[in-house]
């Protein structure tokens, strides 16, 4: 028995007996009079009521509606249209909105069978964010002005540097933009200071090893690209994960290069991984192993990503950069395959907590394995670690020309 | 007919016929009760007799990167917290010649299970944080041997959380964010 049934149901509330047709009968009238009602409901005008908040760097604006309701939008410079293939109950036809900062008034509009709102702002505006949430049903718009949030300090252009984590600094994301030209790229040595990492059986330190790739990967991009190149410790300082990822943020980077090394409870493990961000872990290779081998694996696997694709709703600014991620990752992983001589396993995403806040393609590239003998033998060595720098930086060179090709 | 008796007669067809309908409605109330008690008494049973799960308990194995099974038939405790305890303590003890990523000392203080989310909470102590080895595949290791073993054989369970000394924490050893639930990631079980 693979799922053993919840037993304390059975034990706890036992059904009532059902003795006697009448009983069905009466079931079966109430479960047509519950169906009438339904239709006869759903037949009535969706109500909506429309609220708006104004946050510290975005307003929001709300569409709330007594049961769900599908639509489309767009928008021009200083409005936004919201269109309805249903009939809709509103309490006014025009809702001003003297307090807001953005939101001047929803305008609404019946015509036959369709609705729309029209949001008039009072300047141009800009959506930073737009989801859907349930219970009850709300479509929610974030939007600022046109020209960009509020003014934010900008954080130095190295972290670090005191030996002790950073102040937090501003965490929400700038809001996403597409660049025609990749100018700059924030490399993340992982760990460092009094955070070591992983640490193989000859102390040799994943903090070390990650700065010293960083470096090299660095000297390469600035000198054969010519870009500019951030890193996020530039000696052995502790840096927080938020920080880390704030700067490449309010430095406007437009690739963020997260290098590790890896550890595992398994000695055997061995082989470069590249990651790109997911709320749920899954790598190709054993997904498809797991999907030929389990019996009950689409059953479940079903049930999980209907789970995980209302979680995409919440708010990561990683949301929108997961295909280049996606990209990016690849084209490094196949270079790091070639060095180390790993058959291609393909590309992993899981939740770091590093890439989720990445308003750009992110990744974080573990080189190899610490807690393997072998591999913590080679990375003892310079001349390894400066092919591993190399193959990254070709597999970010791969990226910026499939870039340059796809956007301009 | 004299007036009186056909007074008589209908007054006592009545009276038969509310004698009846009384004795009809007794006799079916008696009926359901004695049904109610024997399903009662079989409910009484049940719990008298000790049930036993089959637990297919997953670890990892030196040679390769995916979970195989192991199992084990426990009997159920009574509340599904406890029964979930018992999938806890296989875990954190482990078994030979297989690969468990709990390091020595951390154990559970307590879990919860939130029905209306599906949402297992499993608080561990300190020692998790302390004296976890680095590295995102030791902490993926960690994560998705709690989230697969426990989605996989409880249906009712469809996402995990975890907690440190009752808190919420941002990350294990500096990867993985532990803020947001787990869902089960069976690309790390084979069910063989």
């Amino acid at each position: 028995m693979l799922y053993p049934d919840p037993y304390w149901t059975r034990v706890r509330f036992p059904p009532p007996p059902l003795t006697c047709m009448n009983n069905a009968i009466m079931k079966n009238k109430s479960l047509l009079f519950v169906l009438l009602l339904l239709i006869t409901f759903s037949l009535f005008p969706i109500s909506v009521c429309i609220r708006s908040f104004d946050h510290k760097d975005f307003t929001r604006v709300v569409f709330e509606g007594d049961r769900g309701f599908e639509y489309n939008f767009e928008s021009s410079k200083t409005a936004l249209e919201i269109k309805l293939e249903k009939k809709i109950n509103v309490k006014k036809k025009i809702e001003k909105f003297k307090n807001s900062r953005l939101v001047d008034k929803v305008v609404h509009r019946l015509d036959k069978n369709r609705s729309s709102f029209t949001v008039h702002f009072k300047s141009p505006f800009r959506i930073v964010n737009h989801f859907v949430l349930e219970r009850p049903f709300r479509v929610v718009f974030d939007l600022s002005k046109a020209p960009g949030i509020t003014a934010r300090a900008r954080l130095p252009e190295t972290g670090g540097g005191t030996g002790k984590p950073q102040e937090e600094e501003s965490l929400d994301p700038p809001p996403a933009r597409k660049k025609i030209a990749i100018e700059t790229i924030c490399i993340d040595p992982g760990h460092g200071g009094s955070d070591l990492g992983a640490i193989g059986k000859s102390n040799v330190l994943e903090k070390d090893i990650t700065l010293q790739v960083s470096r090299k990967l660095k000297r390469l991009i600035e000198a054969k690209l010519g870009l500019r190149v951030l890193m996020t410790r530039r000696g052995d300082t502790e840096v927080s994960l938020d920080s880390r990822v704030a700067l490449a943020n309010n430095q406007k980077a437009d690739m963020f290069i997260s290098i590790h090394v890896n550890g595992s409870f398994r000695r055997a493990a061995r082989g470069p991984e590249t990651f790109y961000v997911s709320l749920k872990a899954t790598d190709q290779e054993s997904f498809q192993l797991a999907q030929k081998e389990n019996k009950a694996f689409d059953e479940i696997e079903k049930m999980a990503e209907e789970d995980e694709l209302k979680m995409i709703l919440w708010n990561m600014a990683q949301t929108e950069f997961i295909k280049d991620s996606s990209k990016l990752a690849d084209f490094i992983q196949k270079e790091l395959n070639i060095l180390m001589h790993t058959r291609n396993r393909g590309v992993k995403q899981a939740p770091f907590r590093v890439l989720m806040r990445a308003a750009m393609p992110a990744v974080l590239i573990e080189v190899a394995f610490l807690t393997n003998p072998t591999e913590e033998k080679k990375l003892k060595n310079d001349s390894l670690l400066n092919e591993v720098a190399l193959a990254i930086y070709t597999g970010i060179n791969k990226y910026i020309y499939f870039f340059n090709s796809r956007y301009n | 007919m004299d007036k009186k008796l056909i007074y008589a007669l209908v007054g006592s067809a009545l009276i038969f016929f509310i004698v009846s309908l009384v004795i009809f409605l007794q006799s079916n109330r008696g009926s359901d009760e004695s049904e109610d008690l024997s399903a009662e008494k079989d409910v009484i049973e049940e719990v008298n007799q000790p049930e036993l799960i089959n637990i297919k308990v997953f670890f990892y194995t030196e040679r390769s990167r995916y979970m195989r099974p192991i199992l084990h038939e426990v009997e159920f405790p009574g509340l599904r917290e406890d029964l979930y305890k018992k999938l806890i303590d296989l875990l954190i003890t482990g078994e030979e010649d297989y690969i468990s990523p709990v390091p020595q000392g951390v154990r559970l203080r307590t879990l919860y299970f939130i029905e209306d989310e599906n949402l297992l909470v499993l608080d561990f102590n300190e020692d998790l944080l302390l004296k976890f080895p680095a590295g995102s595949g030791t902490e993926l290791e960690f994560i998705y041997f709690f989230v697969d073993n426990f989605c996989y054989n409880f249906k009712e369970i469809k996402k995990v959380v975890f907690l440190v000394a009752g808190n919420k924490i941002k990350s294990i050893s500096g990867h993985i964010d532990m803020e947001n639930p787990f869902y089960p990631h069976y690309g790390y079980l084979i069910d063989q």
